[in-house]
Protein backbone atom coordinates (compact mmCIF):
# COMPACT_ATOMS: atom_id res chain seq x y z
CA UNK A 1 0.00 0.00 0.00
CA UNK A 2 1.38 3.19 -1.07
CA UNK A 3 2.11 5.39 2.26
CA UNK A 4 0.94 9.30 2.06
CA UNK A 5 4.06 11.07 1.99
CA UNK A 6 4.06 13.84 5.04
CA UNK A 7 5.86 17.18 4.08
CA UNK A 8 9.11 17.49 6.07
CA UNK A 9 11.15 20.42 7.05
CA UNK A 10 14.98 20.45 7.86
CA UNK A 11 16.12 22.81 10.14
CA UNK A 12 19.96 23.10 10.70
CA UNK A 13 22.68 25.41 11.99
CA UNK A 14 25.52 25.88 14.38
CA UNK A 15 25.36 24.54 18.31
CA UNK A 16 23.76 27.32 20.25
CA UNK A 17 22.28 28.89 17.52
CA UNK A 18 18.01 28.15 18.43
CA UNK A 19 17.60 25.27 16.33
CA UNK A 20 15.21 23.79 19.03
CA UNK A 21 14.57 27.52 20.51
CA UNK A 22 12.81 27.78 16.84
CA UNK A 23 10.91 24.76 17.08
CA UNK A 24 9.86 25.52 20.58
CA UNK A 25 8.42 28.73 19.20
CA UNK A 26 6.82 27.90 16.14
CA UNK A 27 4.73 24.68 16.86
CA UNK A 28 2.50 26.21 19.13
CA UNK A 29 1.69 28.66 15.90
CA UNK A 30 1.28 26.15 13.79
CA UNK A 31 -0.53 24.16 16.45
CA UNK A 32 -3.33 26.93 16.82
CA UNK A 33 -3.57 26.76 13.34
CA UNK A 34 -4.51 23.36 13.54
CA UNK A 35 -1.93 21.52 12.00
CA UNK A 36 -0.49 18.47 13.39
CA UNK A 37 3.25 18.22 13.72
CA UNK A 38 5.93 15.05 14.98
CA UNK A 39 9.34 16.28 15.43
CA UNK A 40 12.92 14.26 15.21
CA UNK A 41 15.37 15.74 16.96
CA UNK A 42 18.79 14.82 15.96
CA UNK A 43 22.15 15.16 18.21
CA UNK A 44 25.27 12.93 18.53
CA UNK A 45 24.85 11.04 21.85
CA UNK A 46 22.41 13.28 23.58
CA UNK A 47 19.23 13.50 23.59
CA UNK A 48 18.80 16.70 26.08
CA UNK A 49 17.01 19.17 23.38
CA UNK A 50 13.89 16.19 22.26
CA UNK A 51 13.73 15.88 26.24
CA UNK A 52 13.41 19.53 27.13
CA UNK A 53 10.76 19.74 23.57
CA UNK A 54 8.60 16.63 24.83
CA UNK A 55 8.51 18.70 28.33
CA UNK A 56 7.63 22.03 26.68
CA UNK A 57 5.21 21.56 23.72
CA UNK A 58 3.78 17.84 24.61
CA UNK A 59 3.81 17.05 28.17
CA UNK A 60 3.38 20.88 29.87
CA UNK A 61 0.88 22.61 26.66
CA UNK A 62 -0.17 19.34 25.16
CA UNK A 63 0.46 20.36 21.51
CA UNK A 64 1.42 17.16 20.35
CA UNK A 65 1.19 13.65 21.92
CA UNK A 66 4.65 13.17 23.85
CA UNK A 67 5.62 9.64 21.70
CA UNK A 68 5.64 11.98 18.37
CA UNK A 69 8.91 14.14 19.84
CA UNK A 70 11.78 11.61 18.71
CA UNK A 71 15.14 12.39 20.06
CA UNK A 72 17.82 10.35 17.18
CA UNK A 73 21.07 10.10 19.17
CA UNK A 74 23.53 9.41 15.76
CA UNK A 75 26.90 8.78 16.52
CA UNK A 76 29.41 10.50 14.31
CA UNK A 77 29.12 14.03 12.46
CA UNK A 78 26.22 15.70 12.89
CA UNK A 79 25.25 16.09 9.33
CA UNK A 80 25.97 12.67 8.42
CA UNK A 81 22.50 11.84 9.33
CA UNK A 82 20.72 14.52 7.52
CA UNK A 83 22.58 14.62 4.69
CA UNK A 84 25.20 11.38 3.65
CA UNK A 85 23.14 8.73 5.03
CA UNK A 86 19.96 9.90 6.20
CA UNK A 87 18.72 6.15 6.07
CA UNK A 88 18.06 6.68 10.15
CA UNK A 89 16.22 9.56 9.80
CA UNK A 90 13.64 8.09 6.89
CA UNK A 91 13.00 4.74 8.81
CA UNK A 92 12.01 6.30 11.23
CA UNK A 93 9.78 8.92 9.45
CA UNK A 94 8.04 5.63 7.19
CA UNK A 95 7.39 4.17 10.48
CA UNK A 96 5.68 8.00 11.62
CA UNK A 97 3.75 7.94 7.81
CA UNK A 98 2.51 4.89 8.33
CA UNK A 99 1.17 4.70 12.06
CA UNK A 100 -0.01 8.40 11.98
CA UNK A 101 -1.26 9.38 8.63
CA UNK A 102 -2.96 12.15 10.12
CA UNK A 103 0.00 14.29 10.57
CA UNK A 104 0.60 17.44 8.61
CA UNK A 105 4.16 18.09 8.97
CA UNK A 106 7.37 16.64 10.26
CA UNK A 107 10.06 18.94 12.05
CA UNK A 108 13.86 17.16 11.53
CA UNK A 109 16.42 18.89 13.85
CA UNK A 110 19.74 18.27 13.02
CA UNK A 111 22.72 18.47 15.34
CA UNK A 112 24.56 21.21 15.53
CA UNK A 113 26.85 21.78 12.49
CA UNK A 114 28.84 23.90 10.73
CA UNK A 115 28.23 26.31 7.52
CA UNK A 116 27.82 23.52 5.03
CA UNK A 117 25.05 21.93 6.76
CA UNK A 118 22.76 20.84 4.39
CA UNK A 119 19.81 18.57 4.10
CA UNK A 120 19.62 15.53 1.45
CA UNK A 121 16.46 16.54 -0.55
CA UNK A 122 15.28 12.52 0.24
CA UNK A 123 15.00 13.58 3.74
CA UNK A 124 13.50 16.98 4.11
CA UNK A 125 11.67 19.47 1.50
CA UNK A 126 12.45 22.54 2.88
CA UNK A 127 15.42 23.50 4.55
CA UNK A 128 15.73 26.49 7.29
CA UNK A 129 19.23 27.53 7.91
CA UNK A 130 19.30 29.46 11.64
CA UNK A 131 22.62 31.51 12.49
CA UNK A 132 22.75 33.85 15.53
CA UNK A 133 23.37 37.56 16.22
CA UNK A 134 26.45 36.44 18.28
CA UNK A 135 27.81 34.56 15.87
CA UNK A 136 28.97 37.60 14.47
CA UNK A 137 27.65 40.29 11.88
CA UNK A 138 30.07 38.69 9.25
CA UNK A 139 28.32 35.36 9.39
CA UNK A 140 25.76 35.91 6.00
CA UNK A 141 28.48 37.17 3.98
CA UNK A 142 31.31 34.35 4.74
CA UNK A 143 28.05 32.38 3.27
CA UNK A 144 28.46 28.74 2.95
CA UNK A 145 26.24 25.89 2.01
CA UNK A 146 23.79 26.20 3.94
CA UNK A 147 23.44 29.89 4.17
CA UNK A 148 23.28 30.13 0.16
CA UNK A 149 21.32 26.94 -0.20
CA UNK A 150 18.70 26.80 2.09
CA UNK A 151 15.13 27.83 1.48
CA UNK A 152 14.54 30.07 4.41
CA UNK A 153 17.76 31.33 6.44
CA UNK A 154 17.06 32.64 9.98
CA UNK A 155 19.13 34.99 12.23
CA UNK A 156 18.32 35.02 15.57
CA UNK A 157 18.79 36.67 18.91
CA UNK A 158 18.27 40.23 17.32
CA UNK A 159 18.25 41.22 20.74
CA UNK A 160 22.03 40.54 21.53
CA UNK A 161 23.57 42.82 18.93
CA UNK A 162 23.82 45.77 20.61
CA UNK A 163 25.80 43.69 22.94
CA UNK A 164 28.10 42.06 20.91
CA UNK A 165 28.53 44.72 18.63
CA UNK A 166 27.16 43.18 15.51
CA UNK A 167 25.63 45.41 12.78
CA UNK A 168 21.62 43.92 11.91
CA UNK A 169 22.32 46.47 9.08
CA UNK A 170 25.42 44.50 7.62
CA UNK A 171 23.95 41.13 8.36
CA UNK A 172 20.98 42.44 6.35
CA UNK A 173 23.23 43.67 3.71
CA UNK A 174 24.80 40.60 3.04
CA UNK A 175 21.54 38.34 3.52
CA UNK A 176 20.34 40.29 0.47
CA UNK A 177 23.52 40.43 -1.28
CA UNK A 178 24.12 36.31 -0.77
CA UNK A 179 20.60 34.94 -1.21
CA UNK A 180 19.34 37.42 -4.01
CA UNK A 181 15.26 36.97 -4.29
CA UNK A 182 15.14 34.11 -1.45
CA UNK A 183 13.97 34.99 2.00
CA UNK A 184 16.03 35.26 5.05
CA UNK A 185 13.76 36.51 8.52
CA UNK A 186 15.45 38.15 11.53
CA UNK A 187 14.09 36.51 14.81
CA UNK A 188 14.45 36.90 18.40
CA UNK A 189 13.01 33.17 19.83
CA UNK A 190 12.95 34.81 23.43
CA UNK A 191 10.00 37.22 22.12
CA UNK A 192 8.58 35.67 19.26
CA UNK A 193 9.50 38.27 16.87
CA UNK A 194 10.05 37.26 13.27
CA UNK A 195 8.67 33.69 14.71
CA UNK A 196 5.41 34.28 12.79
CA UNK A 197 6.63 35.05 9.64
CA UNK A 198 8.68 31.51 9.75
CA UNK A 199 5.13 30.01 10.91
CA UNK A 200 3.35 31.89 7.86
CA UNK A 201 6.54 30.85 5.35
CA UNK A 202 5.78 27.27 6.45
CA UNK A 203 2.20 27.32 6.08
CA UNK A 204 2.57 28.85 2.56
CA UNK A 205 5.78 27.15 1.08
CA UNK A 206 5.96 23.77 2.44
CA UNK A 207 2.14 22.61 3.84
CA UNK A 208 1.05 24.78 0.63
CA UNK A 209 -1.95 26.50 2.02
CA UNK A 210 -2.90 30.26 1.70
CA UNK A 211 -1.09 32.28 4.38
CA UNK A 212 1.74 33.77 2.40
CA UNK A 213 4.54 35.54 4.80
CA UNK B 1 -2.63 27.33 -6.61
CA UNK B 2 -1.87 24.54 -9.28
CA UNK B 3 -1.37 21.30 -7.38
CA UNK B 4 1.07 19.51 -9.86
CA UNK B 5 1.83 15.97 -9.08
CA UNK B 6 3.25 14.07 -11.94
CA UNK B 7 5.35 15.27 -15.20
CA UNK B 8 4.00 14.52 -18.64
CA UNK B 9 7.48 14.63 -20.47
CA UNK B 10 10.74 16.08 -21.28
CA UNK B 11 10.65 18.56 -24.48
CA UNK B 12 14.54 17.19 -24.81
CA UNK B 13 12.90 13.49 -25.24
CA UNK B 14 11.89 14.92 -28.70
CA UNK B 15 8.13 15.86 -27.35
CA UNK B 16 6.40 18.64 -29.05
CA UNK B 17 5.21 20.99 -26.89
CA UNK B 18 3.26 24.57 -27.05
CA UNK B 19 5.40 26.94 -27.82
CA UNK B 20 2.84 29.18 -25.79
CA UNK B 21 4.41 28.13 -22.19
CA UNK B 22 5.28 28.95 -19.15
CA UNK B 23 8.84 28.41 -17.36
CA UNK B 24 9.98 27.46 -13.77
CA UNK B 25 13.70 28.22 -13.41
CA UNK B 26 15.46 26.52 -10.39
CA UNK B 27 18.48 25.14 -9.43
CA UNK B 28 20.41 21.94 -9.75
CA UNK B 29 19.50 21.51 -5.81
CA UNK B 30 16.09 22.20 -6.33
CA UNK B 31 15.76 20.29 -9.13
CA UNK B 32 16.14 17.33 -6.67
CA UNK B 33 12.80 18.24 -4.30
CA UNK B 34 10.16 16.66 -4.40
CA UNK B 35 7.73 19.14 -3.31
CA UNK B 36 8.24 22.92 -3.03
CA UNK B 37 6.38 26.48 -4.11
CA UNK B 38 7.13 28.61 -6.39
CA UNK B 39 5.96 30.88 -8.94
CA UNK B 40 6.52 30.53 -12.94
CA UNK B 41 7.70 33.36 -15.09
CA UNK B 42 3.84 34.06 -16.28
CA UNK B 43 3.11 34.13 -12.58
CA UNK B 44 1.13 30.64 -12.16
CA UNK B 45 1.59 29.77 -8.35
CA UNK B 46 2.87 26.48 -8.55
CA UNK B 47 2.96 23.16 -5.96
CA UNK B 48 4.69 20.88 -6.88
CA UNK B 49 4.26 17.21 -5.02
CA UNK B 50 5.57 14.45 -6.80
CA UNK B 51 5.92 10.73 -5.61
CA UNK B 52 8.76 9.78 -3.74
CA UNK B 53 11.86 9.56 -5.18
CA UNK B 54 10.31 11.14 -8.54
CA UNK B 55 12.64 14.15 -9.52
CA UNK B 56 12.88 17.34 -12.02
CA UNK B 57 15.08 17.42 -14.53
CA UNK B 58 15.66 20.64 -17.15
CA UNK B 59 12.81 20.31 -19.96
CA UNK B 60 10.51 18.90 -17.75
CA UNK B 61 6.78 19.54 -18.98
CA UNK B 62 4.20 20.19 -15.74
CA UNK B 63 0.59 19.82 -17.20
CA UNK B 64 -2.65 21.08 -15.57
CA UNK B 65 -2.67 24.62 -15.89
CA UNK B 66 -4.06 26.69 -18.60
CA UNK B 67 -0.69 26.83 -20.43
CA UNK B 68 2.36 24.00 -20.29
CA UNK B 69 4.85 24.80 -17.33
CA UNK B 70 8.43 24.15 -18.65
CA UNK B 71 11.35 23.48 -16.13
CA UNK B 72 14.62 25.34 -16.87
CA UNK B 73 17.59 24.24 -14.64
CA UNK B 74 19.46 27.96 -13.85
CA UNK B 75 23.43 27.87 -14.31
CA UNK B 76 25.40 27.43 -11.93
CA UNK B 77 29.65 28.37 -10.81
CA UNK B 78 31.54 25.79 -11.91
CA UNK B 79 34.90 24.64 -12.06
CA UNK B 80 36.25 22.70 -15.51
CA UNK B 81 39.39 21.07 -15.38
CA UNK B 82 41.27 19.97 -18.24
CA UNK B 83 44.04 17.50 -17.71
CA UNK B 84 47.30 17.75 -19.94
CA UNK B 85 48.06 14.43 -19.48
CA UNK B 86 44.41 11.76 -19.45
CA UNK B 87 46.56 9.05 -17.47
CA UNK B 88 46.20 11.86 -14.54
CA UNK B 89 42.30 10.84 -14.51
CA UNK B 90 42.50 8.71 -11.32
CA UNK B 91 44.69 11.51 -9.42
CA UNK B 92 41.78 14.01 -10.50
CA UNK B 93 39.07 12.22 -9.27
CA UNK B 94 40.54 11.57 -6.31
CA UNK B 95 40.96 15.21 -5.52
CA UNK B 96 37.45 16.16 -6.48
CA UNK B 97 36.05 13.26 -4.49
CA UNK B 98 37.99 14.36 -1.59
CA UNK B 99 36.07 17.33 -1.23
CA UNK B 100 32.78 15.31 -2.11
CA UNK B 101 32.02 17.34 -5.30
CA UNK B 102 29.50 15.62 -7.99
CA UNK B 103 31.26 15.75 -11.11
CA UNK B 104 30.29 15.63 -14.81
CA UNK B 105 32.74 14.69 -18.03
CA UNK B 106 31.76 16.41 -21.36
CA UNK B 107 34.79 16.13 -24.55
CA UNK B 108 37.76 15.08 -21.78
CA UNK B 109 36.64 18.10 -19.36
CA UNK B 110 35.76 17.33 -15.95
CA UNK B 111 33.04 19.99 -14.37
CA UNK B 112 32.19 20.30 -10.87
CA UNK B 113 30.29 23.04 -8.71
CA UNK B 114 32.34 25.54 -6.80
CA UNK B 115 30.89 26.71 -3.80
CA UNK B 116 32.88 30.51 -3.96
CA UNK B 117 35.13 32.61 -6.31
CA UNK B 118 38.12 31.96 -4.57
CA UNK B 119 38.19 27.97 -4.65
CA UNK B 120 39.42 28.67 -8.58
CA UNK B 121 42.78 29.55 -6.81
CA UNK B 122 42.48 26.55 -4.13
CA UNK B 123 41.52 24.00 -6.65
CA UNK B 124 44.22 25.02 -8.69
CA UNK B 125 46.75 23.96 -5.64
CA UNK B 126 45.73 20.97 -5.10
CA UNK B 127 46.13 20.05 -9.17
CA UNK B 128 49.37 21.75 -9.11
CA UNK B 129 51.65 19.21 -10.10
CA UNK B 130 49.45 17.18 -11.79
CA UNK B 131 49.32 19.26 -15.15
CA UNK B 132 45.67 20.94 -15.76
CA UNK B 133 44.18 23.77 -16.77
CA UNK B 134 41.21 25.05 -14.37
CA UNK B 135 39.20 28.11 -15.08
CA UNK B 136 35.90 29.26 -13.66
CA UNK B 137 32.56 29.38 -15.59
CA UNK B 138 28.73 29.48 -15.46
CA UNK B 139 26.75 26.76 -16.93
CA UNK B 140 23.89 24.61 -16.28
CA UNK B 141 25.84 21.30 -14.24
CA UNK B 142 23.98 17.96 -14.79
CA UNK B 143 25.80 15.70 -12.57
CA UNK B 144 27.08 11.80 -13.13
CA UNK B 145 24.78 9.85 -11.51
CA UNK B 146 26.49 6.31 -11.25
CA UNK B 147 27.26 7.15 -7.40
CA UNK B 148 24.69 9.19 -4.73
CA UNK B 149 26.91 12.09 -4.13
CA UNK B 150 26.11 14.87 -1.63
CA UNK B 151 28.38 18.42 -1.41
CA UNK B 152 29.85 19.77 1.77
Amino acid sequence: MKMKRIPRIGIGGPVGSGKSMLIERVVPMLAAKGYSISIISNDVISKEDADRMRENLATKRGLLPENLVIGLATGGCPHTAVREDPSMNISVIEELEEKHPELDLIIIESGGDNITTTFSPRLADYFIYIIDVAGGDKYPRKGGLGIESCDLLVINKTDLAPLVGASLEIMKDDAQRIRGKRPFVFVNCMTDEGVGTVAGRIIHDVLFDSEKA
Amino acid sequence: MLRITSISGNIHDGRPHDADSEHLCMSRIELEKSRLRRETDGGTDVGLSLDPGMTLRDGDILAGGNRPIIIRQLAERVISVKLDDPGMRVLAGHIIGNRHRPIAVENDVIYFPAQADSELEVFEKLFAGIGATLSMEKRVFTPHTGAEIHEH
